[in-house]
């Protein structure tokens, strides 16, 4: 599946198997993308959020 | 019984899980916890009768938790692990009054007390933010001026914390620490983390490459107990090898696995899952 990047318009491939939550990033401009919606065929994304402090294991 | 895997990024080791969930025959689905808006008192229905707790995000893992058990879910880990876990100096605390060996840490709650607690200590020394993960902001102080250096940046900082002091005894180690996935009272895989070149730090997450080996006695009985000092559940213990023996310095509530499976045969998540179907039982 093909979506495109907000931010700078390239292609981003998403691989068919993908689920709701996965992060996919743009290969030109490295912008993370969370999946918010996969149907049809197609992939809704939105971005991922920021690495925050607190984060971890 | 029906489980949830919450998560707020979704990463390899949660869809792993789920995997080795649904391989056993569990009923078990991914539930992304930025989704969620729990009614208290109230129900969750959709979260079923029990939650693995797999938030990224500290403060959204603990809130999360907390409220889940507030309404009567089963979560693994639990709250009172998590809050130790994610938070160093109740990890070194809980450590140190189980007695396993854990490096000696200074709390320092001013810059001026910072630098006397340096003299104790001495030089080099490790510095740590009270939270965090992934050796961020861990940092090896190698001289007063460079403390001094830092301290001065920090004063410059808001955020409270940032002006009291975590500071560890520098523990002189190969380039390389310990992992031990515990599920339990089951050390499930135990791996060497190996420093990447020029950096000093062992982190997975900094480049950091795994390789199996087979814990001796000494270290799997200071596995166990550490893991029981936070409380038990499924846990990452982090040690060191120093001069006097392994010393443990951090438990992580949330482990990632990955770099570990890559290193080892055993399947850890469905070891991980069988503990959980359980844990969740009980």
């Amino acid at each position: 599946m093909k979506a495109e990047c907000a931010e700078c318009g390239a292609a981003i491939s998403v691989p068919d198997d993908v689920i709701v939550g996965e992060i996919v990033s743009c290969k030109d401009c490295s912008s993370e993308y969370e999946v918010a919606e996969v149907s049809g065929g197609g992939v809704i994304l939105k971005a991922a959020e920021e690495a925050g402090e607190d984060w971890g294991e | 019984m029906k489980l949830s895997i919450t998560f707020d990024r979704l990463r390899w080791e949660e869809k792993a899980l789920k995997d080795a969930a649904a391989s056993m025959g569990l009923s078990a689905s991914l539930v992304d916890a930025k989704g969620l808006a729990i009614p208290v008192p109230g129900k969750t229905a959709e979260l079923g009768d029990a939650v693995l707790q797999r938030c990224v995000g500290h403060y959204r893992s603990l809130l999360l938790s907390r409220t889940l058990e507030g309404v009567g879910l089963k979560v693994v880990n639990r709250y009172a692990v998590a809050e130790v876990c994610t938070n160093k100096l109740a990890t070194t605390i809980a450590l140190s009054r189980a007695k396993v060996p854990t490096p000696t840490t200074f709390l320092a709650l001013s810059s001026e007390t910072a630098e006397k607690a340096a003299e104790e200590l001495g030089f080099p020394l490790v510095m740590k933010p009270f939270s965090g993960s992934w050796g961020r902001m861990v940092t090896i102080v190698r001289d007063r001026p460079t403390l001094r250096a830092i301290i001065e940046y920090k004063e410059e900082l808001a955020n409270p914390l940032e002006q009291m002091y975590y500071l560890q005894e520098y523990i002189k180690r190969p380039p390389r620490d310990i992992r031990a996935i515990v599920a339990g009272d089951q050390i499930v895989a135990c791996v060497h983390r190996i420093a990447p070149r020029g950096e000093w730090r062992t982190n997975v997450a900094r480049g950091g490459t795994s390789e199996a080996f087979k814990p001796d006695p000494e270290l799997k009985e200071m596995v166990h107990k550490a893991s029981e000092a936070v409380g038990g559940g499924v846990l990452g213990v982090d040690a060191m090898e120093s001069s006097e023996g392994y010393t443990v310095h951090e438990v992580n509530n949330t482990v990632e696995f990955r770099g570990a499976q890559s290193a080892v045969q055993t399947n850890i998540p469905e070891k991980i899952m069988r503990y959980v179907s359980t844990e969740v039982k009980r």
